[in-house]
């Protein structure tokens, strides 16, 4: 056959090459990392395959009260950090409120009424495109990208193939909150222990000897961590079930420090 | 391939390429929009929006909003839902405004109620959305627009219900798809009007669908609409797709008040874009 190969059409290239792209930050986000390291990799990914000028994340908080703006990539990303607004107000608050998807584009207030929000940060977008970050059936916050670059405004096929990604960093998401979550229970029952000895010398033991190699103590201590990595996997359930166990095991050593300071 | 997995399946249901072309036949064929709407205004048609509240001093709603009421989330009730006044009516997210303005539009005669149904809180949800329609149909609505759904299957027998006791109660439910491809309700039921969104900007045009999840398209692509604060912005999804169709509902109710839901079904079937008459 002499026939010629037909060349690939460009958008469908474009289009497999974003997807490509998807999976390869959502792959790398799964990685448990720092917080916020994981959330900046996430929102650089996001304005990256939509051709965004900016992007953020906004967080719901513990209470479900609000929802704090944690990290932001490009146009106006200083002054947005660190902000928090109602949980049900503007359009991050719809999306976190219903968990549906919005696309809005050429926003324009009627200056007989009060400013908005966008205005209060230093930048005003033209076109926003926010998805809900949703772990399980809960919306664990909003990832919002704005002002595409390659096109005045954003269409359906982003919001579906935003979707897509968005499920994905939500899970790398809320799988690095809850690390943190039974990292920070876990120090502060050993916190607890070694508040009731000779100041805080059992902590620091124990916390030099996780942080050493080859130390058997060390060794010992990566091992609950990687038991309670695992149990992180597990269900909500399973996690209750192991402050429970952590507590009654706090409970107990208290009442039996002689077994305590042999440790020590 | 990689196409097809990109397109949404809420709004590919309404592409020109794969939308059938239908014909009527008999008096339904001959139904036309002018019969069905022309010359009304929507008057005396109560209009329900269930949603994030309506900004009742919006200029583009020339008033036509005669009161609202907020359903919150609150723990040490029974029921989990509490009733506040909402007169007049606040929105926090434009959401619901855009839904109110798209229906005046249409009909600026109709009656619109705001039903604020997102609380303060992420939690109680479906409580308070459901509670928002008992609402609406304990108050003498006539059409509701219902620009939200939920995806729980847990409350599905709970909207499956009030879904019923609406259409018996002649009561038009204009539900929205979900913007993702998810099962979502009361939108999946055929006893309410399911829409959403398809291309083109003229109001008044849409199309009908044989084939479930999704029996109306109307236009929900950026979108011209009333927004927070006295403005406006262009906005996409299905939840402006249903107040063109409530919209449309309220102008036939208004002309032809004894129509149940069935036959405004039929007659918005009748004057789709891609229904025409046999023979024709």
């Amino acid at each position: 056959m002499t026939e010629p190969t037909p060349s690939p059409d460009p958008i469908l290239r474009g289009q497999l090459l974003h997807l490509l792209e998807a999976v390869e930050a959502s792959g790398r986000a799964v990685l448990p990392r720092q917080d916020g390291e994981l959330l900046l990799l996430v929102v650089e990914a996001a304005a990256r395959i939509f051709g965004a000028a900016a992007a953020s994340i906004a967080l719901v908080d513990e209470a479900g009260q609000y929802l704090e703006f944690r990290v932001s990539y490009g146009a106006g990303n200083e002054s947005l950090v660190g902000m928090r607004i109602p949980i049900n107000q503007g359009i991050a608050g719809y999306v976190a409120i219903t968990g549906q998807p919005l696309a809005v584009s050429n926003v324009r207030t009627d200056p007989r009424f009060s400013k908005d929000f966008a205005q209060s940060t230093g930048y005003v977008p033209q076109s926003i495109l926010a998805m809900p970050l949703i772990s399980g059936e809960r919306v664990i916050g909003v990832m919002e990208v704005l002002d595409k670059i390659s096109a005045p405004s954003f269409g359906m096929q982003d919001m579906e193939l935003l979707g897509i990604f968005a499920r994905q960093a939500a899970i790398a998401i809320h799988q690095a909150q809850q690390v943190s979550r039974l990292d920070a229970a876990f120090l502060r029952e050993l916190r607890q222990l070694a508040g009731q000895h000779d100041d805080a010398g059992l902590l620091k033991d124990l916390l030099d000897g996780l942080a050493q190699t080859g130390n058997g103590e060390g060794e010992q201590l990566k091992a609950v961590a990687d038991v309670f990595y695992a149990l992180n996997l597990l269900g909500e359930a399973e996690q209750r079930a192991c402050f429970e166990v952590l507590s009654a095991f706090a409970r107990y050593a208290k009442r039996t420090p002689a077994d305590i300071r042999g440790m020590e | 391939m990689a196409e097809e997995t990109l397109r949404p399946a809420w709004s590919s249901q309404f592409d020109p390429e794969v939308l059938p072309r239908l014909a009527t036949s008999g008096p339904v064929g001959e139904i036309t929009p002018e019969w069905a709407w022309g010359g009304s205004t929507g008057k005396g048609v109560r209009v329900a929006v269930v949603d994030s509240g309506v900004e009742a001093a919006h200029p583009a709603l020339d008033g036509c909003i005669r009161g609202g009421v907020a359903f919150e989330y609150d723990e040490s009730l029974e029921s989990r839902v509490r009733l506040e006044a909402d007169d007049p009516p606040v929105d926090l997210t434009g959401h619901g405004t855009a839904c109110a303005g798209i229906i005046h539009s249409i009909a600026p005669e109709a009656e619109i109620y705001s039903v604020r149904v997102l609380g303060r809180e992420l939690r109680g949800k479906a409580l308070q959305f459901a509670a928002g329609l008992r609402w609406a149909l304990d108050h003498g609505m006539q059409v509701v627009n219902l620009s939200l759904s939920t995806s729980k299957e847990e409350y599905y027998g709970l909207f499956h219900k009030l879904a019923d006791e609406a259409y018996f109660m002649n009561v038009l439910l204009v539900s929205a798809a979900n913007n993702y491809p998810v099962a979502s309700y009361p939108s999946l039921y055929s006893s309410v009007i399911s829409v959403a969104a398809s291309d083109g900007g003229d109001p008044f045009t849409y199309f009908y669908n044989p084939a479930p999840p999704v029996e109306f398209g109307a236009p929900g692509i950026d979108v011209d609409v009333a927004w927070l604060n006295g403005g406006r912005s262009q906005i996409t999804g299905n939840s402006f797709a249903a107040p063109h169709i409530a919209g449309i509902t309220a102008l036939i109710l208004s002309k032809y008040p004894e129509l149940t839901p069935f036959q405004v079904k039929t007659v918005l079937m009748a004057c789709a874009r891609n229904v025409a008459q046999a023979g024709a």
